[in-house]
Order: structure tokens, then sequence, then C-alpha cells
């Protein structure tokens, strides 16, 4: 065969990798019905015939999402769509890490990659709006200024920040303000994550508000705007690739930080280093990463990612699917209560006669605290309690376990469901459906087969 | 399979003279281990993976100069809502405006290309087809 066409076929077996019935719909003009059998379009028939040399006989009983064995080049006929995932291959980051995005580049955490009690950095999500900038050579000479609605403006070089300011260690989450999206239907528009775009490490670092003291915010600054030195996906210098802001009372929080290092390690560039801010309980947008300023502004800021209905929620509910009124929307602060089972993984395969099962997770709510997590082995028709640990500082997340005892062999999901300390539920659904997907948190959901 | 795009000579040459430079320049091992973590090459996508229906080529050169096309491919929306992108990629990441007949290609493809759906994703059962 020609060079061409085994570079088709590679693309081919890459788009059912990703989503084989688009990739019938593509391939073929195959569309699955409502059986699960799908059929050959008339142009799609002719076109699979000329590419196998033939026709195919029997094509109307060719399952949705399989690729035609003649087409996949050596390979067994066998079910050669792998369905789901790509999976990251990067220099320092775990491999079951999965992309949702290339060019920006977006990956996210598997639940049960997020088992461990802080969450290392390899397995750390990833987040990006524009290029991923060239490293910081002379880290100690990168320097970040405070200025706007403030007396007296400062420029200040990371060593002299690490130098000036007692630093502080916190475990907190970050979690992007999209987690939980792709559950919305209709489909809502961004990157698709699970419950992925977030985790919990140790960030060591100076609370912004020590700067903004010393500054001395003026009673008009009431918002801040957050400025980095990565470059937009256009190439355009002038354009901010995000440039989101906090309310101040936000930023004056001990735990809104400028943070140098992650899990004890430098803060590396795939995650904002040499330094970033790290707002916790907010969207992850507002921790600017590769961070070069923070003005201080006398209104909200309507910088990149502040305006239209990004990161911000639907005022009146609004008809899901239905276009957006701007007007109709508010600023997402808080993150929403969630909880997610970390072990055993989604798909394990347990022994027959297995009944007792052991669970791990992880809960958080934004600026909450979760009071109570519970799980169900039955679609929720009973649950039972999960024993839930403390954090270890505000923003940490919560460690939960809980043992389940199954009834039989066979096909089981279970569910975990958050509390928060208001006593808002996680919900079945993603509620409150706007065109961007935030605020996404229905229960977790694992499904494991014994014997 | 893994697609590993090659990259044009360029490149190599590139990534020869960052080679040259870390292998020369007197850095620590530790600065050495940090500057591979720089990379990350997006695959090369062709418009001939995506649905083919008229428009096809102009919708992906216009979006894919700026961010990858699969990205494009992942969303699903009404006209109305593929029309509300469109005025943010200009408004806000300096796409060129596109206007009158071209803007009526470019939206008959993402609608029909990539539809309003109430197709479930998320979570998906492990065992379905195993």
């Amino acid at each position: 065969m020609s060079l061409k066409i085994e570079k088709k076929e590679r693309s081919i077996e890459e788009l059912y990798r990703d989503d084989p019935e688009r990739a019938d719909a593509v391939v073929f003009g195959r569309k699955d019905g409502t059986t699960r059998r799908g059929f050959l379009g008339g142009a799609g028939l002719a076109a699979v015939g000329a590419a196998v040399g033939g026709s195919i006989p029997f094509s109307q009983n060719m399952p949705a999402g399989l690729i035609p064995a003649a087409l996949a080049q050596d390979k067994p006929a066998a079910p050669a769509a792998p369905k789901g995932p790509a999976y990251l291959d990067f220099p320092g980051k775990d491999k079951g890490l999965v992309v949702i995005g290339e060019k920006p580049l977006v990956a996210e955490t598997p639940e049960h990659l997020l088992n461990d009690d802080t969450t290392p950095t390899e397995k750390f999500f990833i987040r990006n709006n524009g290029q991923i900038p060239d490293e910081a050579k002379d880290t100690d000479r990168w320097a970040i200024k405070i200025d706007g609605e403030v007396n007296k403006p400062i420029e200040i070089t990371l060593g002299e920040l690490k130098k000036k300011y007692k630093p502080q260690t916190r475990r907190m989450v970050l979690e992007c303000g999209g987690n939980g999206r792709s559950f919305y239907t209709p489909r809502a528009s961004g990157n698709p994550w699970t419950n992925g775009g977030a985790g919990c490490a140790e960030w060591t670092g100076v609370s912004l508000s020590d700067l903004l003291k010393a500054a001395g915010v003026k009673p008009s600054g009431i918002y801040t705007a957050h400025y980095s030195s990565d470059i937009h996906l256009s190439g355009d210098t002038s354009k901010p690739t995000i440039s989101r802001g906090v309310r101040i009372a936000k930023a004056m929080e001990p735990e809104s930080m400028i943070v140098w290092a992650m899990n004890g390690k430098p803060l590396s560039n795939i995650h904002g280093g040499p330094v970033r801010l790290l707002i916790p309980g907010w969207p992850g947008s507002a921790s600017q990463k590769w961070l070069t300023k923070v003005t201080i502004r006398d209104k909200e800021h309507d910088g990149q990612g502040m305006t239209g209905t990004s990161y911000r929620l639907a005022i009146k509910p609004m008809v899901p699917g239905d276009k957006a009124d701007p007007k109709n929307f508010k600023i997402l602060e808080s993150m929403p209560v969630r909880a997610i089972i970390t072990a055993p993984a989604n798909g394990a395969k347990l022994a027959a006669g297995t009944r007792d099962v052991a669970l791990r997770g992880a809960s958080w709510a934004g600026d909450l605290t979760v009071q109570r997590v519970d799980v169900s082995i039955d679609y929720g028709q009973s649950w039972q309690p999960a024993k839930l640990e403390k954090p270890k500082n505000r923003f940490d997340w919560q460690r939960w376990t809980a043992n389940v005892k199954l009834p039989s062999d066979g096909y089981f999901e279970i569910w975990s469901r958050a509390t928060d300390s208001k006593g808002k539920m996680q919900p079945h659904v993603a509620a409150n459906w706007n065109p961007s997907g935030y605020g996404g948190n229905p229960f977790h959901r694992i499904a494991v087969l014994v014997g | 399979m893994k697609h590993i795009p090659k990259p044009g000579w360029a490149a190599k040459a590139a990534h020869l003279a960052l080679f040259l430079l870390l292998a020369f320049n007197p850095v620590t091992a530790p600065d050495r281990a940090a500057a591979q973590q720089q990379t990350f090459e997006p695959r090369i996508e062709e418009p001939e993976e995506f649905p083919d229906f008229p428009g096809r080529e102009d919708t992906f050169y216009s979006c894919s100069a700026c961010h990858n096309f699969s990205l494009v491919a992942r969303q699903s929306m009404s006209r109305e809502r593929w029309d509300g992108i469109l005025n943010l990629m200009a408004e806000r990441h300096g796409m060129a405006e596109v206007k009158g007949k071209d803007r009526e290609a470019i939206l008959d493809y993402l609608e029909k290309a990539f539809p309003q759906s109430d197709a479930p994703r998320g979570w998906q059962n492990p065992f379905l087809n195993r």
C-alpha cells in the first residue's frame, strides 16, 4: 500500500478511538440507529467498497463502531475500535492522564488516579489557554507587579519575594471551573471534563494579601485582574490568553496565594512555573499561571474570560440548548460540592464470590467543607454513610472510605454523593444548564463486574 | 498505535540546535531535565478526518489557525449557538470576522457536522461491548 493510504488508516484508527459513532458517520456515512446495528449509506458503502476492493456482503449487519477488517491493515479483525481516551505523552506526567485538547494542551486525571492523599505532580491535571511558554531560565529574577488602585505600586522579583515574606505551605484543591462539563445534555461547549479537572497538592508560597497590604489597596479597589506571560494561541502578543480576577475579599483571604512550589519542588513550567496564583475553591482560571501582574481595579474585571457566559451561571434558569442572554449571567465563584470514588477504578473486575468491597474517595466543596458523603450500590435506592476525614487546612480535600457489601456476583454500579457544610447535596444530573457548562456536579458513578 | 507526526526539517534543525545548546552549555543537570519538559507536539490534523459536508476545508482552516480542530469536533451546537461562537472568537480571540456567504458556508458546515445533541457523554459503561 502507498504511504498515503497508510497515513489515512492511522487517522481512521484515531478517529475510532476518539468517538466510534462519529467515526462511522465520518468514514462511512453510517448512522447508528435505534438498534445497535449500523448501516452503510449509499456513498459511504461505495467508498468502503472501493477501499477494500470489493463489495461488502452483509454490510447492514456490521455493528457500528467497528473498523472493517480490510481497512485495519495487519491487525486482527477483532474489535479494532479501542473505544475512548487518548492518553497523554508528556515528560514528567503520568501516562494515564487523558488528553481532552492538544492545542491548547488540556489533560484530565481519571478519578482512579486521584487515589493518593496528596495528588502527585505527575498526576495533576493540565489546563492551558494559550501556547505553552518557554521555560524561564533565571527564575529568581522573574518580576511580579502589583498596580492599579493601590497607594504604592510594587514590583518585586521572585527571589526577593521568597526572602522578604514568610513562606507557607498548604494542601489545597485546584479545580477547573468547567469540571463536570461533559455530564450536561445537550452538550455544553468547551473542554469535556468528567471529574478529572481537579487535584489536591501541597502549595508553597506567600499570601497574596501580604503584597496587597504592602501596596495598600485604596478603598476604590474592589476587584483583582490577573496577567501572565503566556502567548495567545493566535500568536498575537498584545492579547492576553486569559485574564480573570476575584473580588478583593477573596484575594485577601490568607489561602489566596502566590506560589512557587508544588509538592515540595519548584513549580514546573507546565503548571505555571516559576510562579502562579492559587485562588482555592474558585474556578482554576482565577489561579493565573506564569503570573506577571495583579492589577487592582475599581470595578469588576472585564478581561479575557470574565464576560459573556464564560465562568458564569444563569441567574434565571434557562431552557437547555437555548441561546443565552449574557445579561442573565453571574460570575461563578465558589465551586460546587463533589465527591469521587478513587478506588476501585471504574471498570474493575473483581473475583467471583467477592462480596466485601473497600471504597476510597475524595470530596471537596469550593469555599465550604464537606459535611457527609454517602454511597449506594443500588442506583440510589438506598445509601450508606462513608467515613469522612477532616481537611488538613482550609481548602484541603476530605478523603473518605466506606465498605460496601454486594449481594451477589454480577454487574454493580457504585455511586457517591457528597453534601456540603450548608446542606447542599450533589444532584443526580448536571443541573442548571448553561451554554458553557459550568457547575456540573452530578453523583460520581463507577461500574464493577464481579465474577 | 499512536500517530507520531514527523517534524519537518526546520523542526529537526531546531531540535538539533536545542540539543547542542543543552549539551554544551554549562547548565546543571536538573535544569537540563526541566528543559525537556517543554515539548508537546499536537497531532497534525487533516480536514479529511472530519465529517464530509460542503464547507469543510474553509471551516477547518479558519478554526485550526489557532487551535486544534478536534476541539471543534467535540462540540455539538445549534446554528444559533455556533453563530455565537464565531462572534466570541472574533471579539475575544482575534479571529478575522467572517461575513456574508463565507459565514453562512461555515455555519452550514458546523450545523451539519456537529449539530446540537442530546447524546450523553461523560460517564460510559466500561463493560459495554467488551
